[in-house]
C-alpha cells in the first residue's frame, strides 16, 4: 500500500530519529541490540521486522527510555535523548496489548498524558473530543476499556498515544491481538489514523505483511543487528542475503557456480538446472552463489518448456490450495522439493496437475536474485 | 416424577455437592451459632440459667422476648463509650497497618523474584509462636522495669521509667504487631500481580514515578487495600487478649466488657446482647459497601 518514496531527485528529507551504534547488552553477556544505528525520517512510518527474540522490542524500549543503551546515542530533532527519562520524552508509545488503565474511562484514558501535561481543562476536553472522533468512539467514551471490543480498544491505545501530539510514534506489535479478518481493517484505519495527524512512526512487527503495507521503509533484524533497510518492494524483490529472502515471504533457494559472467547477463549452473539472468552481478565466473526464487514467479506446466535455462522438472507431492492461489510443492529429481504458486484466475484449477503428475516448472530472467553466500 | 428424580440427581451430582460443603459449613458453624446468640440475647437469666424464649406449659407455645438486656445497652453509656473506643482503636491499628503495610507489601512485591519467598517466609513466621507468648513477650518490653526501659536509663537517656504497659501506646503495638501480617498478606498478593505496563504507559504518558505511584498503583491495588483493612479491622474491633495483657483498665474495648458481662457477672443475655450490637456494627457497613460497590460495577 504505502509505497517508498524515491530517493533520487527529492530534497534531502528532514531527519527526525537518530539511532548511532546503539548496543544493549543483558546481564553482561546477552547481546540483546548490537551496534544498530539508523535514521527515521520526518513523516515516515519505519517497521523493525523480526522474529521473537531478535531485538526488536528492546531497540523499540531504548527509543521510548525504558531501556538504557549500554552504548551508542539516541537523537530526536537533534536533541541526545538518550539519558532522558521516558516521562521526559516527546515520544508516545502504543503498547502490545494496549496497557490501557482498567480503573479510568476511555475519555480519562485519552485525557491522562494531557492532564499529567497541566493542560488547562477546557483544551483537554476539546482535544480528547477531537480524539474520540478520529477514532469513531464518541458514544463509547464513558466506557471502561473491558467494555469495548478488541478493536475499539486498540484504537482508544492508538489515539491515547497521539493525544500528546508526540513528535514520534511508536507502536509495539499495534495488530497483533487482533485476529486475521480484524487486522486488514484496523490495518487500513491504522495508517489513515496515522497519515492523517501526519505524525513519524516507529513500528515493531514479527508479521511481514503488516510490516509491508503500513511502513515506508523497513529494516530486517537477526541477532540483534540490521540484516537489510529498504523500502517494501526493495527488501521483498532485491533482498541481499539468504537470511532476509527467507524471512520474508517464500523462497525457493538453489546453490550454484557462476558459470558466465556477462555485463548483461550470467548464467549460474546448479545441480537441479541452469539459471540465466537477464541483468549482471557483482561476482566473478566459478564464485559460489545462491539463487533466490519466488514461487509466485515460477509457472508450471505439463510441457517441457523450450530451450536449455530456466527450468526444472519434478513430481507434484503436495498441492495446498489456498483459494485465491494454490500452492504446488515439486519434488525435483535432485531430492530438493520446490515451491510454485499459481494463481486461481479461473474457477477450474488453473493447470490441471495432481499428485503425482510429472510436471515442469519454469520461470523468466528476470524472476530471480542473485546471493553472495 | 421426572423433576423429583431430577432433585435428587441434581442434590447428590459433583457440582452441588462442591458448593453444599462451603454452604453446610456456613449454615453450621457461623449462621446456627449467631441465631444461637440472638436467642440467648432476647431472653433473661433465671438463676444459673438461661429462660426459655418459648413456653408450653399452657398446652400452646407462648413465645417471650426479652429486650432488656438490649435497652440496658441503649441507656448505659458505658457501653457506647466501649463500642466507639473499640472502633477507634480498631480503626486506628488499620490505619497504622496500612501505612506501615503497603510500602512493606510493594517492596515486597518488586523485590527480585528469588527473594520473594524468603520475604514471605519472614512475614509468616511469628505465626510458628503462640500469640499469647508473643504478647507475653510485648510485656516484657514495656514494663516500668522492661527491656527498652532499662536499656535507655542504663543509656542515660531517662531517668525515671516511660509509663508504656498498660497504656494506649502499648495497645497499639500490640495490635499493630499482631495484625500487621493480615495488612501485608491480601496487599502483597494484589501488587505482586500488579502489570508493569500500566506504569510503563503511565510514564510514556509523562507521570513520574512518584505521582505514577498515586494515579495507577494505589487505585489499581484497591481490592488488596480492601482486603487487607478488612482482615485487621474485623478481629481488632472485638479483640480480647490484646487490651486485657497490654491495654491495662484505662483502654475500653468491647471484648474486655463481653468477657466479664459472661464470666464475671456471668449474665448471658446481656453478653450476647453485646455480641449481637457488635456483628451487627461490622456487618451493616459492610453490607453498605457491598451493595455500593456491586452497583459501581453495574453501571
Amino acid at each position: 500500500m504505502a509505497t517508498a518514496p524515491k530517493e533520487i531527485n527529492q530534497p534531502a528529507p528532514e531527519v527526525l530519529l537518530r539511532v548511532e551504534n546503539v548496543t544493549k547488552i543483558y546481564d553482561g553477556t546477552v547481546k540483546a541490540v548490537d551496534d544498530v544505528s539508523l535514521t527515521v525520517n520526518k513523516g515516515e512510518i519505519f517497521a523493525l521486522l523480526g522474529g521473537s527474540g531478535c531485538g526488536k522490542s528492546t531497540l523499540l524500549r531504548m527509543m521510548a527510555g525504558f531501556e538504557m543503551p549500554t552504548k551508542g546515542k539516541i537523537f530526536l530533532a537533534g536533541q541526545d535523548i538518550t539519558n532522558l527519562p521516558p516521562y521526559q520524552r516527546p515520544i508516545n508509545m502504543m503498547f502490545q496489548s494496549y496497557a490501557l488503565f482498567p480503573h479510568l474511562s476511555v475519555w480519562e484514558n485519552i485525557a491522562f498524558g494531557l492532564k499529567r501535561d497541566g493542560m488547562p481543562k477546557d483544551q483537554i476536553a476539546e482535544r480528547v473530543e477531537k480524539m474520540l472522533n478520529l477514532a469513531q468512539l464518541g458514544k463509547f467514551a464513558q466506557r471502561k476499556p473491558h467494555q469495548l471490543s478488541g478493536g475499539q480498544q486498540q484504537r482508544v491505545a492508538l489515539v491515547r498515544s497521539l493525544a500528546k501530539r508526540p513528535q514520534l510514534l511508536l507502536l509495539d506489535e499495534p495488530l497483533g491481538a487482533l485476529d486475521k479478518k480484524l487486522r486488514e481493517t484496523t490495518q487500513l484505519e491504522l495508517v489513515n489514523i496515522i497519515e492523517e495527524v501526519g505524525v513519524t512512526c516507529v513500528l515493531v512487527t514479527h508479521d511481514q505483511e503488516e510490516a509491508m503495507t503500513m511502513a515506508s521503509r523497513i529494516a530486517v533484524m537477526s541477532e540483534g543487528y540490521f540484516l537489510q533497510v529498504g523500502a517494501p518492494d526493495a527488501v521483498y524483490e532485491m533482498p541481499n542475503s539468504r537470511k532476509v529472502a527467507d524471512f520474508i515471504g517464500n523462497v525457493n533457494l538453489f546453490d550454484g557456480v557462476i558459470e558466465e559472467d556477462e555485463a548483461d547477463h550470467v548464467t549460474v549452473r546448479c545441480p537441479e538446472c541452469v539459471h540465466y539472468v537477464g541483468h549482471g552481478v557483482s561476482g566473478h565466473t566459478g564464485m559460489a552463489v545462491g539463487v533466490a526464487l519466488r514461487p509466485e514467479k515460477i509457472m508450471l506446466s505439463d510441457k517441457k518448456p523450450k530451450g536449455e535455462y530456466n527450468w526444472c522438472e519434478g513430481e507434484v507431492i503436495e498441492i495446498v490450495y489456498f483459494g485465491a492461489h494454490t500452492t504446488y510443492h515439486l519434488k525435483l529429481d535432485s531430492g530438493k522439493v520446490i515451491k510454485a504458486q499459481e494463481l486461481n484466475n479461473t474457477r477450474d484449477l488453473s493447470c490441471g496437475l495432481t499428485w503425482g503428475d510429472r510436471a515442469y516448472a519454469h520461470w523468466n530472467d528476470l524472476a530471480m536474485v542473485v546471493l553472495a553466500q | 416424577m421426572a423433576t423429583k428424580q431430577g432433585f435428587f440427581t441434581r442434590l447428590l451430582d459433583g457440582k452441588h455437592a462442591v458448593i453444599g460443603i462451603p454452604y453446610l459449613w456456613f449454615i453450621l458453624l457461623a449462621a446456627v451459632p449467631i441465631l444461637i446468640i440472638l436467642k440467648i440475647s432476647l431472653s433473661e437469666m433465671q438463676g444459673t440459667s438461661v429462660s426459655n424464649m418459648i413456653d408450653w406449659s399452657n398446652g400452646w407455645p407462648k413465645l417471650t422476648l426479652n429486650f432488656s438486656s438490649y435497652q440496658f445497652i441503649f441507656s448505659d453509656s458505658l457501653y457506647l463509650k466501649t463500642y466507639l473506643s473499640s472502633i477507634k482503636y480498631a480503626l486506628l491499628t488499620t490505619l497504622i497497618c496500612l501505612v506501615i503495610g503497603y510500602p512493606f507489601a510493594y517492596f515486597m512485591a518488586r523485590s527480585p523474584k528469588h527473594m520473594q519467598p524468603t520475604l514471605l517466609m519472614l512475614i509468616m513466621l511469628p505465626f510458628w509462636t503462640s500469640f499469647l507468648l508473643r504478647i507475653y513477650a510485648w510485656k516484657t518490653l514495656l514494663e516500668n522495669n522492661g527491656i527498652i526501659n532499662n536499656v535507655l536509663m542504663s543509656l542515660g537517656v531517662i531517668d525515671a521509667p516511660l509509663q508504656m504497659m498498660n497504656t494506649p501506646f502499648s495497645l497499639m503495638i500490640g495490635m499493630v504487631y499482631s495484625y500487621l501480617p493480615f495488612m501485608i498478606l491480601p496487599l502483597y498478593a494484589n501488587l505482586s500481580k500488579l502489570d508493569m505496563r500500566y506504569l510503563e504507559a503511565a510514564a510514556d504518558l509523562g507521570t513520574s514515578p512518584f505521582k505514577a505511584f498515586w494515579l495507577i498503583t494505589v487505585p489499581l491495588s484497591k481490592a488488596g487495600i480492601i482486603a487487607g483493612s478488612m482482615l485487621v479491622f474485623i478481629p481488632t474491633i472485638g479483640e480480647y487478649v490484646i487490651p486485657e495483657l497490654l491495654g491495662g483498665s484505662s483502654t475500653l474495648m468491647i471484648g474486655r466488657v463481653l468477657w466479664n458481662e459472661f464470666f464475671s457477672n456471668n449474665d448471658w443475655p446481656m453478653a450476647s446482647a453485646v455480641a449481637v450490637v457488635m456483628i451487627l456494627l461490622i456487618l451493616v457497613p459492610m453490607a453498605i459497601y457491598n451493595k455500593s460497590q456491586a452497583e459501581a460495577e453495574m453501571k
